[in-house]
Formats: structure tokens, sequence, C-alpha cells
């Protein structure tokens, strides 16, 4: 059957015989298409048309190359009076989707919790423990004990350690701050009850 | 200035939030420290509509701070810097609870429930605390008893201004002394929730802000927080005692600081030893930290980041510094008060 139509295909190409239904066929089929096409080429060879080079998949090339072109082809009809005052009201309302992209970082954030209590040791918290690793004495002697050498680039040194140390003291602030952050405790309690009884 | 507050207090009566109703004008009690209001208050005595005091606008901000669900934004304005913070707080199942974290940079995130505050830093290891409130951005004075705060801060109500497409009242709360910045807040007069926040110098000069870009009351708390109640936190850690043997002593300091803690630690950073003492005055905190020194001949030195300032004095073969939300007059008045034993 097949065979037949491979015949059917060359005897379409001869111009014999042209049957609606077989070209049907062909345009379904796509080994009969190839064929279509490899007989045209044949023929193309056997005559010398060819050009220096031949392109089996020139029509494919073309179509995926459609495909690919921006579709901004067409000039954009120019918005009425109306649809220019809700594109105005849009970008009023713009906020929200940012606000959208706030709400996917804040569920991010609360993956960065879980991960951060997979990590920690549970009981052993000790909040002075800093993962940086810490020069050991002997390998990074603090350049200031040479101070009296006076040198520039001693100098230079100090002046790093002694920025060093000032970021060092500001965050041991910060970090008593947060650890020494009782103030109102015991006087919330205090503050409540006043607020009732401004109520009553 | 009070003939302002004068006019625009009335139109405030008539808006007044739900949350402000739990907040009785509590007359006798306030009435001195808002000097420009006392007229319209005692005039308004017997009516049913009360004009808010200026504390009364911070105590509103304070209840306002606990009791509502709330979705917001905002950013720390200082030195040209901006950093852009989410703070999302709710009350679910009974429980208060709140998230800020930072936007930007390496992660940094605080979680409070009720009175445990958790800390995620990308820098430590996640850690816990009791505590009130979560010590960040926001100062964490706002949230307790103002009750210190006047004895050291005029509390003043200024007037109205528009602040994130809301009507807003900015309230002063200026320093009493010299010693210390003046905390401008903006509160939203329909929910009392702050709006904007500004530390400004004796000089009128702006030092740090804190700026709200996006604010939703909600009725429900957000899906955020109320995951919460599964997460897995660290145990609060225990506050170290208080150490009390140093061989010096902070014989200055403004009136109403009051000493929070004595530690002795090492700066892991730079891995040297410090004894430090963190005073607190209901809103400023002012550490001063001692440690030997072999440097010599450097001449004392004031950094200073929006409104913290840091100051380094050496003395004795001691380095001293000062560092805190205070003028920089102020912290070398408290370092040349030290003393050696």
């Amino acid at each position: 059957m097949i065979e037949n139509k491979f015949e059917a295909v060359s005897e379409l190409l001869d111009g014999h015989d042209i049957d609606a239904e077989l070209i049907e066929d062909i345009k379904q089929d796509d080994k009969l298409c190839d064929s279509w096409s490899r007989y045209h080429l044949i023929g193309d060879v056997m005559r010398g048309e060819t050009a220096d080079f031949i392109d089996l998949d020139l029509s494919d090339e073309i179509a995926s190359a459609i495909a690919a072109e921006p579709t901004l082809l067409v000039p954009q009809p120019t918005p009425s009076i109306k649809e220019r005052v809700q594109a105005k009201v849009v970008k009023l309302v713009r906020p929200v989707g940012q606000f959208a992209i706030a709400a996917s970082a804040a569920g991010l954030m609360i993956l960065g919790v879980q991960q951060g209590n997979v990590v920690q040791d549970e009981g052993q918290i000790q909040p002075t423990q800093v993962f940086q690793p810490l020069p050991l004495g002997g390998v990074a002697d603090p350049v200031s004990y040479n101070y009296s050498a006076q040198s520039i680039p001693n100098q230079k040194q100090s002046m790093i350690d002694h920025q060093q140390r000032l970021q060092a003291i500001l965050q041991d602030h910060k970090k008593q701050i947060k650890l020494n952050n009782t103030i109102n405790l015991e006087n919330q309690t205090d503050a409540s009850v006043e607020q009732d009884e401004v109520n009553q | 200035m009070a003939i302002l507050a004068f006019i625009t207090m009335p139109v405030f009566a008539q808006n007044q939030a739900p949350a402000q109703q739990n907040q009785e004008p509590d007359q006798e009690q306030h009435q001195q420290q808002n000097q420009g209001l006392e007229q319209p208050l005692q005039a308004d005595a017997s009516q049913p509509v009360k004009i808010p005091t200026a504390l009364q606008w911070v105590q509103r901000l304070s209840n306002s701070l606990k009791i509502l669900n709330f979705d917001t934004s905002f950013v720390v304005v200082r030195n040209n810097r901006a950093e852009p913070y989410r703070w999302l707080h709710g009350v679910d199942a009974g429980k208060e609870m709140e998230i800020i974290t930072l936007l930007n940079g390496p992660r940094k995130e605080s979680i409070r429930i009720e009175n445990v505050v958790s800390y995620f830093e990308s820098d430590n290891q996640p850690y816990s605390v009791i505590g009130p409130s979560i010590s960040g951005p926001i100062p964490g004075a706002l949230w307790g008893s103002l009750e210190k705060l006047q004895q050291t801060y005029d509390f003043i109500g200024v007037g109205k201004s528009r602040i994130l497409g809301r009507p807003a009242q900015l309230i002063r709360l200026e320093s009493k002394d010299k010693q210390r910045f003046g905390y401008w807040l903006w509160l939203d007069i329909q929910s009392g929730l702050l709006l904007k926040s500004a530390i400004i110098s004796r000089d009128g000069e702006l030092l740090e802000q804190v700026q709200f870009t996006h604010l939703s009351i909600t009725e429900q708390s957000h899906d955020i927080l109320k995951q919460l109640h599964s997460a897995d936190l660290p145990k609060p850690v225990e506050k170290s005692e208080a150490k009390s043997d140093f061989s010096w002593a902070v014989n200055w300091l403004p009136q109403g600081f009051e000493l929070q803690n004595a530690n002795r630690n090492r700066l892991s950073n730079i891995n040297e030893n410090v004894e430090s003492l963190l005073y607190n005055d209901g809103l400023v905190n002012v550490s001063v930290y001692v440690s030997r020194s072999e440097d010599a001949g450097r001449a004392p030195s004031v950094t200073q980041t929006g409104a913290t300032v840091l100051l380094s004095q050496l003395r004795d073969g001691y380095e001293i510094n000062v560092v805190g939300k205070i003028p920089a007059n102020t912290a070398l008045t408290i370092a040349d008060s030290i003393n050696f034993n």
C-alpha cells in the first residue's frame, strides 16, 4: 500500500494522475511529503537546475524564523482618550504589584528561618558565637605593637585596625541592646493596668 | 505652634478611629506636659469630644502597635543610604506576633512572638531573648510605658501634614536638657500608627529618618504570621549576670540614663577583651567601652553614622569608647567623666 503511494507520488510528479484524495494523503503523511520534495530535488539535479548548494530544510528554517520574529510588527492603534484615562488609573494602582513582590520576599524569609533552625544546636545557643574565623596568635600580630617604629605602612595598618575596632564596638553595642532590651518589660503590665483604669 | 494645634485638634476628634476608644484622655495626669494645649483641654473637659494631647497620641501609637494587624514597609535613611524593611504585625489566636526583615543585602530578620524576640542574622547564630519589642530601626520605647520618657522628654503636638498619602499628626519628643537628640513622630490620624519618624539634632539638622512606604491594616493577621505558630525558634538565652568589679566608673550621664547591663567580653572581630556598660534613658541606648590599649598619641576621634555617634579617646593606657544616638558633646562629657581606680 505504502509502496503504491510512493509510486503515486512519482506519478503525481510526472503529472499523470491528479487525484484529490491522493494529494490530501500526501499532505497528511510526512514521509510522502519528504518523497515529494526528494523526487523534485532528484529531478532538479538531473536537469542541472540546482543552485550551488542545496539546503533541504530551507522551508523549516523560514518557518522557525517567522516564529522567532517579534510580534510587534503591526503598529499599535493610538489609544483613545478613554483608554488613556484607564492607563493613568492603572499607573496609580501599580504599587499593589510591588506589594506582591514583597510578599514573595517574605515567603523566602520564612524559609530562611527554618533553615536557620537546622543549623542551630538546640539548647546551646550562644549569641556571642560568630562564624567569622579569627587569626590565631602569632599569625597576624597587631601592627600596633610596633607602633613606635612609626613607619608609614604601620600607620596605615594602625588606622585600619582602629576602624575595625570601631566597627566591632558598634556591632557589639547593637548586640548588647538586643540582649538587654528588657527596659519596658516590667513596666508593661503597669501600663496595661493603667489603660484598664482609664477605660472604666 | 500652640495656635496651630488648637485649630487642628478638634478636626481630629471627629475622625477618631476605634483604636483610640481604648484610650480615653487621662487629663489630670498629663495636662502639665502639654502647655500649648491646656486651654482647649480645660474648655472641653465636660464635653463628650475630647482633644488628645501629644502624650495621648504616643500612648495611642503604643496601643495600636500592639493590637492592630498591619503589613507595612519602610525605609531607613541615614547618610544618603536607604535600607528597606518590611514589617508585619498581628494578633492571632491570642498571640501577638511580628516580623521585621531587611530586604536588601545580607539577611537580617527579627521575629517576636509575645515576649520572645528571635534574631536571625547572616553573621551570627540565630538566638532569642526575652523582651517587649524587636530592637531595630523602630525605637522600642514606643511599645512600653512612657512614664520614664516623660522625665527626660517633652511631648509636643505640632500640627498636621500629609505622609504616605494619609493625614498625619506630628508629635515631637524634645529632650528637656541639651544632651539628647529630638525624635519627631508622624502618626496616622486614622489608625494611630507610625508613618514617619526622624531624629533631629539640636541645630535642627535631620540625622536619620524612617519613612514608611506602604501600610495596610487588615481584620485578620497576615498568613505569614499565622505560620509562626508552628515555627521552631531558638530558645531564649538567659540574661548574663551583670558584672560590677570594673576598675573604672562612669561618673556622669545625662539625667534619666539608667544602667541596663555591665558586660565583659571579647570582641570577636578584633580578638580583644573589653568591658562595657549599657545605659538607657527610655528611648536612647548608650554604651561605654573601656579596654587596655598599646596605642599612643592618637587624638580623640568622633565618627557619626546617621544619629549614632562613636567616640574614641585614649587615656592612661586605656581606650575609651562611647557609642549611642547622642550628640558628640554629650559623648565627650561622658568619656571625660570616667575615672580609673
